[in-house]
This record gives structure tokens, C-alpha cells and sequence, in this order.
């Protein structure tokens, strides 16, 4: 299964738990926009319902960080545990030890006790794993990518779609923090003004590559150092902020453009990029520039929006406006923190920062942030997936087995869900990340089809 | 000619007396039964902040309703106004909904949901309306409302509409109190805020009849 061992500063983990730039953003002198400390709706994180019963699917770093964060959330009652390699499962056995731990993801689906299942392996293995817990009515949480394909990712979309009885999130898992939700509301309400432009960027200087004890394990483990099964520097991590960036322009891209080259890790056989460039077109001349590198860790990751009002950077959970002299007076921020960054000046966003004013805790918490995206993903999903029980069970005890009214009844439920990326946010984000990935490896420009977002 | 102990003429007499007493279930009463599709309910309140509706769906339970009761209102009124009929409803609580999860949330547990799943009603006694408008009968209900595991008399005025052969809707509105029922409604997120204690709710339950008539 996925990352058999740890690695001191590798890819989703490190790139979605924070880092030092923030911390560097506001010594030179920012404007942080933050989420007020206590979770606004619609991004409140707290589960609603019982507890589910929970099988985790492959225990790599990853698998293993949704086991503790899992553990920590009360809603979450960890059943099973599952990896192919019996040294990751007594790893996981220390988060969960009262968990049945198996070597065949097989027992974890026909073990009935198993609510929801969490897929953490390598991305080409996600589709057998999600769609056969799909058939298994479990609810699936898969992580980003869907899979390495767009076939399998299609694959897996579809039969989320037609598993209505079972709630389906994919790992993008900023789309449930409140933070994002805070700023989604600031840039659509058009506080920045007219979108011009975008960049966002991953840079670490890591090998992206595990050590093995033996050569089958090797090639197991650094499945991302092969065209083969790896969706690249962009689909595995940059997914994240590519869906960030189409998420907060609402906006699908019409083309992307890429180039990508192995300059600093040439020599271990590797056949992916370590550093790559990409540009996608959106409408209204709109353009996002992304580049990532495992050669170098200058400014790390971020994001940034430029608009012809103010340019807003996002870091991790925390961002920063910089307003253009001739911008509007917004009112608000007369009153923010002021931050001065490198020749700038900026000003603190806090969402509901009067709230907290009055609260005492001040309008510059950035304790918001400091709650990692994981836990408030995994909390929308348990919040869903403990709802949708109920509501099913509710159903069928008062009215039986007609799918049809119940697929109605369900829909109503779900238009209160706890915010989340679903399977078609899920199937999106890997169709312009892999795409993106297509145009870096052959160095070309690839126009997006609006069919190949259909899922029929 | 000796007599017989039991003359066959007394025997017929009691068998046909015997068969007079007891009703053909299938003539009396009639079953219907709450559908999935067609029932809607609304309960709407005020705050300090807002008023407040939540909606649902889904009311389960069934109806049984004597062969007299006046469904047509072109027909000639029953000569007596209180009439036979039986009545439970079961409105599941999580199939009520604010529209956010947050509110959701608040709502179900000042209900109690996780030890009383239902709001449950039970008809104790119904009668026709006296000096209801014309071209529609209406009926006064007195029942047994239960919420939170509080069960207190409630009194309304419904209607009854033939949909087609087999659908019968019920329409009707009502008020309840919540501290009649022992609801306590905590603010989200500490805000300031109070909740007025009267509840409207209006609904429409769509029943309909199963193809066996109801077995008394």
C-alpha cells in the first residue's frame, strides 16, 4: 500500500499541514485573511448523527494521518484497518488498536460492521478499492487523486453517482475548511475586483522517493516516480491548488499549456519530471500560472489571486490581501490589522472579526488555521455519511423498500450537507490535474472537452 | 315426531342473527396507508435574530376511516356528527429540515432525536365541523401529540380530499408550544440568541389505500 515509510518532508502531508512561510509572510509584514476562530456555517465541522463505524484502507503516511486524525473525532468509531504490508498495519494498530486489522480489503467490506471506508492507497489502486466498497453499500472516502486515469477515475464517479444510498467524498479536502469557505465568499462577492490572473506553486527539495528493504517492495513503494502509476508533481500534489483555483474562479479551464523537465534527481531511473510548469487558460483571459519543483523550497507553497482591486495570497489556511492604491474603500478594513510586507502594507481579514472583538479573543486568531483541512474534511464526511444513514434507516422503517422516493428524500437531506468535494468535484479536479500532467510530459498545449467532464 | 333439541329452523335464525352482528371488515373500514411521496410539513417559529422554518417530507402512520365517513362533500351530511375513524402518524425527526446542518444539528437534539426518533400522533376523537364552508368537509381532531417523549392533548381543524380512487390527502394547521413539550433550544455557536416559544405547523398527508380493505 501507499508510503510504506515516512519521509522528513514529502507531498500532500507536509504540503497540506503547513509549513514556515506564513510565519515568514507576517515577520515581513502581511494582511492575513483569516477564519474566525469559532466554525462559521456552512464549513461547522461537527459531525451530526451517530457514530460510524469506520474501515481505514491502506495505512502509508497518509493512510496513517487520517487514522489519527480519525481517532481523535468522536463520531469516528475505527473498526477495521487494512494494508498489504504487515509492518504498516502494526504501525496502524497503535492509532487503532481495537480495530480488526487485515491484510485483504476484501474482509474489510464484507465485514458488516464497516459503515464507511477510507481509501488511502497508491491512486491506481483506488478504483478496485472504491468501487467494489461502493457495490459493498459502504460510504467511501477516496483520496486525491480519484485515480491515476481518467478512465478509473471515471469509473469511480460513476459508480459513486449511482450509489445514492452511499455518501462519496473525494480527499480534496480544503473544500471543507472554513477558512476557503470564507474566501470563496470574499473573492465571488467581487472584494478584489475583476479577476485577472492567478499562480500557485509547490516547491520542496526532497527526492520525492522512499528507501525499501528489498527491490519488489521498492517498486511498490516509489510508485510515484513512474509514468506508469504516478499522476505526477500535478496531479498528486498540485491537484489541490488547481481545484482551489477552479473552485474560486468557478470557472472549468479551457486549456492547458505545459513543460516539464528531470533536473536535479536523474539518477535513479525515474521517468517523472521534477520540475514542472504549466499554464491554464480559464475565461475572460484569465490565466493560472502553477509550477512545482523537487529541486528547490524557495517560498514553498501558495497561492495566489490577483484581481484589478487587491491580490489575495493563500497559505495553507491563512491569507493575505494587498489592495491597489486606486481600489474602492471596502469599510471593514479601516478597522483590520495592518500588516507590512516587503514594500507593501496590508490588511487583516478576519472572517466575523467583530465577533471575536467582542468575544476577546481579537480579531487576528489565526487559530482557525491551525486546524488542518484533514479534520474538518473527514468530520464533513462523517457528518454525511452518519445523516444519510439515519435518513435511510429512518425511511425504510416507515415506508419500506421504493428506492425511487427515497432517492427524492435524499436529495433533500443532502441539500444540507456538511461541505465537502463529492465525486464530481473529485472527477474534475483529476481531469484538469491529469490533463495538465499529459500537456507537462509531451511539452504541448491540450484544449479541455466538455465531454470529458460528463459522467453521463 | 319426536322434537329436536335445536329446531333447524331457531339454528338458521342464529346463524343469520350471528352473521348480522359481525361486519365484513371489508365493508366497514377502509386502510390508508402515509405514502413517501406527496406529504408535506412545515413548522415555522420566530427568534430575536429571524423567524425560522423547517420542512419535511415524509409523514408514515396510516388512517382508518368507517365506510360512512363523509369523504364526498356533494353527499348529504351524516346525521351524526362524530364519527368513526383511527389515526396514527409518525413523522421521523431527522426528516426534518432547516436547510443547514448547523441548525439541523440545534434542532435535533432540543427534539431529543437520539431517544425519541418519532413525533408520533394518535386521534382519540373526530367529528364533522359544524358551519364549515361549503363544497369541502371539515373535520375537528382531538389527539395525543407526542414530542421529545412528551405526550400532551392537541386539538385542529382538518380536511380531507379525495385525490383519486385510492388517495386520500389530509390538510390541517396547528400550534404547540415548546415548553409544553419541554424543548429547550440552545443558540449555535453561543450567539444571543432566544427562540419564540409558539410553533405553526402546517402539513398535508398524502395517504392512500391499499388494494385489502382493513381487517377490524
Amino acid at each position: 500500500m501507499k508510503n510504506p515509510q515516512r519521509l522528513p518532508d514529502l507531498s500532500r502531508r507536509t504540503f497540506l499541514k503547513g509549513s514556515s512561510f506564513s510565519t515568514l509572510m507576517s515577520m515581513l509584514g502581511g494582511v492575513p485573511l483569516v477564519a474566525q476562530e469559532k466554525p462559521t456555517e456552512p464549513a461547522a465541522g461537527k459531525p451530526v448523527g451517530r457514530p460510524v463505524n469506520c474501515g481505514v484502507i491502506g495505512l502509508g503516511p497518509w493512510g496513517r494521518e487520517i487514522l489519527a486524525t480519525l481517532s481523535k473525532i468522536p463520531e469516528a468509531n475505527i473498526v477495521a484497518i487494512c494494508d498489504t504490508y504487515a509492518p504498516m498495519l502494526r504501525r496502524g494498530q497503535q492509532s487503532a488498536p481495537k480495530a480488526a486489522a487485515t491484510d485483504d480489503y476484501k474482509a474489510v467490506l464484507e465485514n458488516k460492521e464497516v459503515e464507511a471506508v477510507f481509501v488511502a492507497t497508491p491512486p491506481h489502486q483506488h478504483r478496485e478499492l472504491a468501487v467494489a466498497a461502493l457495490k459493498a453499500g459502504k460510504h467511501v472516502y477516496c483520496e486525491a487523486p480519484l485515480a491515476h486515469t481518467i478512465e478509473d477515475a471515471r469509473a469511480i464517479a460513476q459508480a459513486a453517482k449511482a450509489s445514492f444510498k452511499s455518501v462519496f467524498q473525494c480527499g480534496l479536502q480544503a473544500r471543507s475548511h472554513p477558512q476557503r469557505h470564507f474566501l470563496l465568499q470574499f473573492i465571488r462577492s467581487g472584494a478584489m475586483g475583476k479577476p485577472v490572473m492567478a499562480r500557485a506553486q509547490w516547491h520542496r527539495k526532497q527526492s520525492w522517493r522512499f528507501a525499501s528493504p528489498n527491490a519488489d517492495r521498492e517498486k511498490e513503494i516509489n510508485w510515484r516516480l513512474s509514468r506508469k502509476t504516478s499522476p505526477g508533481l500535478i496531479g498528486e500534489v498540485g491537484i489541490h491548488q488547481l481545484d482551489a483555483v477552479t473552485w474560486f474562479l468557478d470557472q472549468r479551464p479551457l486549456a492547458v499549456t505545459g513543460f516539464g523537465s528531470l533536473i536535479k534527481w536523474t539518477e535513479d531511473n525515474r521517468d517523472v519530471p521534477d520540475t514542472i510548469q504549466a499554464v491554464l487558460e480559464y475565461p475572460q483571459g484569465v490565466h493560472l500560472t502553477y509550477d512545482s519543483t523537487l529541486a528547490n523550497s524557495f517560498e514553498a507553497d501558495y497561492e495566489v489571486y490577483y484581481g484589478s482591486d487587491s491580490a489575495i495570497m493563500v497559505r495553507d489556511n491563512k491569507a493575505w490581501m494587498f489592495k491597489e492604491v486606486d481600489a474602492p474603500l471596502l469599510g471593514w478594513e479601516v478597522y483590520a490589522r495592518k500588516d507590512s510586507f516587503y514594500k507593501e502594507t496590508g490588511i487583516a481579514l478576519v472572517a466575523n472579526a467583530s465577533k471575536l472583538e467582542a468575544q476577546g479573543e481579537g480579531g487576528t486568531a489565526d487559530s482557525a488555521a491551525a486546524i488542518n483541512s484533514l479534520t474538518f474534511a473527514l468530520q464533513a464526511f462523517l457528518g454525511n455519511a452518519g445523516k444519510v444513514a439515519t435518513a435511510v434507516k429512518d425511511f425504510k422503517e416507515n415506508f419500506g423498500e421504493d428506492d425511487e422516493a427515497l432517492k427524492e428524500h435524499l436529495a433533500d437531506v443532502r441539500k444540507s450537507r456538511l461541505p465537502a468535494a463529492g465525486y464530481q468535484e473529485g472527477f474534475d479536479a483529476v481531469v484538469v490535474a491529469l490533463k495538465a500532467n499529459e500537456a507537462i510530459l509531451g511539452k504541448k498545449r491540450i484544449q479541455f472537452q466538455k465531454e470529458w467532464f460528463d459522467l453521463g | 315426531m319426536k322434537p329436536s333439541f335445536f329446531p333447524i329452523r331457531n339454528v338458521v335464525l342464529g346463524l343469520a342473527l350471528i352473521a348480522l352482528a359481525i361486519p365484513t371488515p371489508a365493508e366497514t373500514w377502509a386502510r390508508y396507508q402515509g405514502q413517501p411521496r406527496g406529504s408535506q410539513l412545515k413548522l415555522e417559529g420566530t427568534s430575536t435574530l429571524h423567524d425560522w422554518k423547517v420542512e419535511g417530507k415524509l409523514i408514515a402512520g396510516f388512517m382508518e376511516l368507517e365506510s360512512n365517513f363523509p369523504l364526498d362533500p356533494a353527499a348529504k351530511p351524516p346525521a351524526d356528527a362524530k364519527l368513526n375513524a383511527k389515526v396514527e402518524v409518525k413523522i421521523p425527526v431527522t426528516s426534518l429540515l432547516s436547510g443547514t446542518q448547523l441548525m439541523d444539528e440545534v434542532m435535533y437534539e432540543a427534539m431529543k432525536q437520539k431517544q425519541y426518533r418519532d413525533i408520533q400522533y394518535r386521534l382519540k376523537e373526530i367529528s364533522l365541523k359544524k358551519g364549515a364552508p361549503a363544497g369541502a368537509w371539515q373535520f375537528d381532531a382531538v389527539g395525543e401529540l407526542s414530542i421529545a417523549g412528551l405526550m400532551r392533548t392537541n386539538s385542529m381543524v382538518v380536511t380531507i380530499e379525495r385525490v383519486d380512487a385510492a388517495r386520500l390527502k389530509v390538510k390541517g394547521e396547528m400550534a404547540f408550544k415548546m415548553s409544553d413539550y419541554g424543548i429547550k433550544v440552545r443558540a449555535p455557536l453561543a450567539l444571543p440568541l432566544k427562540v419564540g416559544d409558539e410553533v405553526k405547523v402546517v402539513f398535508e398527508w398524502m395517504t392512500a389505500q391499499k388494494a385489502e380493505a382493513a381487517n377490524k
